[in-house]
């Protein structure tokens, strides 16, 4: 599961193209617009490499911390089928995390420097993640309707043009599926089942709202810099297309079963256009920059766990191991 | 069948059960928490096994008249728990989650391969099912074992201090029960004490190349009681952690 | 100490403050390219890498990451740097003059003869 790669508007290092020899960047242009992919050793621009790390990093973060949220419920999921399930997909969460660590490396960041700047809370990841679990049905909410736009991110950016993001993506958007399936199973089970049960998922949703509403990011600034991301195919849809995409797919599901939103103004209007009292940009930021109520949490368990397992990892290096970028 | 072999079927296939069922759920609280991200997915893998092969274990019992898996599994108090004491203790550091993993799936290994011959037919097919996994496991163990043993001082030293905590309460997994003569009898299973040395058998060589020492066997003290439901104080609080939803409310359908 | 929602986490006794050394290089070990078979018969195919230690561990690693929903019968692991590679930049290398119809299937037409044989016959 994923959030959408937060790129600070504020960020003013970017002189984006300047320096950039033009003949390749132009051989580089003609390559993307003919729909190739880019392999790792190709020439890319430095900004291409920058935001393709940036872009990456984060979400293999973000996957590594959501196991956390979900993680909360593990020993206690109810019975052999939700266990078995749950598990399995918080497994799938590391091994994602895995796939893409492994994806931006092949840039030239080294798994260390990524999770080093992690620990340090150098590098964001997906802000959701920042919120508590606080019942069983919170992490169904989540396996649902995060995952859910997870999917929505991770099949556009599966088409973007770095070659080893996509081959990762695709996999994980097979995995997602089941996620998805298992997410809606036990949301639908809650919400047809007794009274309490009905009360339990009612109460997650509403919880879960505002950060679903925050999950693909404020709405993009059209800048130089988005347009070039595009057109590089780095970034593959805005903000709000995904989250209009995700209303489109989700709110009728929701309704469905009888919940209601925490949002009057939610409604589809004439043009097929939804709309939505507009999410609270500010307290996004301060979660990002820390002030959720899980930022601290999350960080320093990760922190201890890579602290526990480093004799571990030291024990089995080999004086004779070398490091070199991998190769796809 | 006639009703005191029913009551030793039902014996061995619920402390089976039960060791794969709270092992597994031990094992499964690494997930996300591992010492490397590619070590965490495996890890979490054999506790899924483990715990599916739990519930394979307790739909055999549900065919014998006892309650449902989920049930029995999660609506259980800890005193009517089978488990060896081995398996519930806390995982602590990964050098003793590796070492009882190692300890325990050579057991579990070797108990099934005994029993894939067993005249119960339901429990044979089982046990003939399950190999792969076992032998999967067993390999995991094996190579981890060896490795972390021999790779530098301070691993040398915690994964020899893990099976030193290990061992006695390692040993109690062959705690016999009231039924070995007939389970013997019967050719549904060989007992315990065969079953102890088959694995002293397979894990001394391991542990030798993993240059560990098995303690002095006159220190061996196995810690029993785990097969009578006699258990630690951490059984409890963790029987109570895997039926917090259900006991929310007992009458919903999870 | 953090009390959690989580019980493992309570139970780890963590505490919220807890800085630690950055990983070093090759904490993560190096890597290995995995290649896993389908079915019998297929080929052998690049499926991704996994850091790892040593072959074997490489081993079980590709074998949970990539074939964990029985997607694998064989996997092969070999180290990322002992990996010969040609490079994108010499991509030319793999252009050839088109008129070597001589090793190609379709450079060889004999029903033309056949059929001029027949007739004159």
């Amino acid at each position: 599961m994923y959030g959408n790669a937060y790129i600070d508007p504020n960020d003013k290092s970017h002189a984006i193209i300047a320096g950039e020899d033009p003949q390749k960047l132009a051989e580089f242009e003609d390559r993307i617009s003919r729909g190739e992919k880019v392999e790792p050793k190709d020439w890319m621009p430095a900004e291409y490499r920058k935001q393709l790390i940036r872009m990456i990093e984060q979400h293999a973060h973000s996957e590594i911390i959501g196991a956390l949220p979900e993680g909360t419920w593990i020993t206690r999921a109810p019975g052999f089928r939700r266990k078995l399930a749950l598990m399995a997909k918080v497994q799938d969460e590391v091994g994602h995390a895995q796939l893409l660590y492994s994806a931006a490396e092949t840039l030239g960041k080294s798994r260390e420097a990524m999770i080093n700047d992690l620990i340090t809370g150098k590098s964001k990841y997906s802000n959701v993640f920042n919120y508590p679990a606080y019942t069983w049905a919170d992490a169904c909410i989540i396996a649902w309707l995060i995952d859910a736009g997870a999917i929505i991110n991770q099949v556009a950016n599966a088409k973007g043009s770095y070659g080893p993001y996509g081959r990762a993506l695709d996999r994980i958007c097979t995995e997602e599926s089941f996620h998805l399936k298992y997410g809606h199973d036990n949301v639908v089970t809650l919400a047809t089942g007794t009274l309490k049960q009905r009360e339990m998922v009612q109460a997650a949703l509403t919880r879960w709202w505002p950060p679903i509403m925050h999950f693909f990011g404020p709405s993009d600034k059209i800048s130089n810099h988005t347009e070039i991301l595009m057109r590089w195919k780095v970034k593959m849809a805005t903000n709000d297309d995904m989250r209009q995409q995700f209303l489109n797919m989700y709110v009728p599901k929701i309704w469905d079963l009888g919940l209601t939103l925490p949002d009057k103004n939610l409604k589809k209007n004439a043009a097929g256009t939804w709309e939505y009292t507009e999410p609270d940009w500010e307290e996004f930021k301060r979660v990002i920059n820390g002030g959720g109520p899980c930022n601290a949490e999350r960080l320093a368990v990760r922190r201890m766990a890579e602290e526990r397992g480093r004799w571990v990892r030291e024990a089995l290096n080999t004086a004779e191991s070398k490091y070199i970028i991998p190769l796809a | 069948m006639n009703e005191n072999t029913i009551a030793a079927i039902k014996e061995l296939l619920y402390k089976m059960a039960d060791d794969l069922l709270i092992i597994g759920h031990r094992n499964s609280e690494w997930t996300g928490l591992g010492p490397i991200l590619e070590e965490d997915i495996s890890f979490s893998s054999m506790a899924q096994d483990k715990i599916g092969q739990a519930q394979t274990l307790y739909n055999l019992l549900h065919e014998l008249g006892e309650q449902e898996p989920d049930t029995i599994a999660f609506m259980r108090n800890a005193n009517l728990f089978h488990n060896a004491q081995f398996v519930e203790l806390p995982n602590n550091d990964y050098d003793f989650s590796l070492m009882r993993h190692f300890l325990y799936d050579h057991a579990d290994q070797l108990r099934f391969e005994m029993l894939a011959h067993c005249r119960y037919e339901p429990l044979a097919k089982v046990a003939r099912k399950v190999k792969g996994e076992l032998k999967y496991h067993v390999f995991h163990g094996n190579i981890w074992v060896v490795k972390l043993g021999s790779a530098n001082e301070m691993s040398h030293n915690k994964m020899q201090a893990a099976l030193n905590l290990a061992w006695n309460y390692a040993l109690g997994m062959f705690e016999e029960g009231p039924f070995e003569e007939l389970l013997k009898s019967e050719a549904i299973f060989e007992g315990e004490k065969s079953l102890q040395e088959k694995w002293l058998a397979n894990i001394t060589p391991i542990l030798l190349k993993a240059g560990l020492s098995i303690p002095e066997p006159k220190t061996w003290k196995p810690v029993l009681g785990g097969r009578k439901c006699e258990h630690t104080a951490h059984l409890a609080p963790l029987v109570e952690e895997m039926s917090e939803v259900f006991r929310y409310d007992p009458t919903a359908n999870w | 100490m953090i009390k959690s929602l989580d019980p493992r986490i309570t139970r780890a006794e963590i505490e919220l403050e807890n800085p630690i050394d950055p990983l070093k290089d090759l904490d993560q070990w190096e890597t290995y390219e995995v290649f896993h078979q389908k079915k019998r018969g297929d080929q052998h195919m690049h499926v991704g890498i996994v850091h790892a230690p040593n072959a074997e561990m490489a081993f079980i690693f590709g074998k949970e990451q990539f074939g964990r929903r029985g997607m694998s019968v064989n996997i092969w692991v070999v180290k990322t740097r002992d990996v010969f590679t040609s490079d994108y930049d010499d991509s030319d290398i793999f252009d050839t003059v088109p008129e070597k119809q001589y090793r190609e299937a379709g450079g060889y037409k004999v029903m033309e003869k056949i059929n001029k044989y027949k007739k004159g016959n």
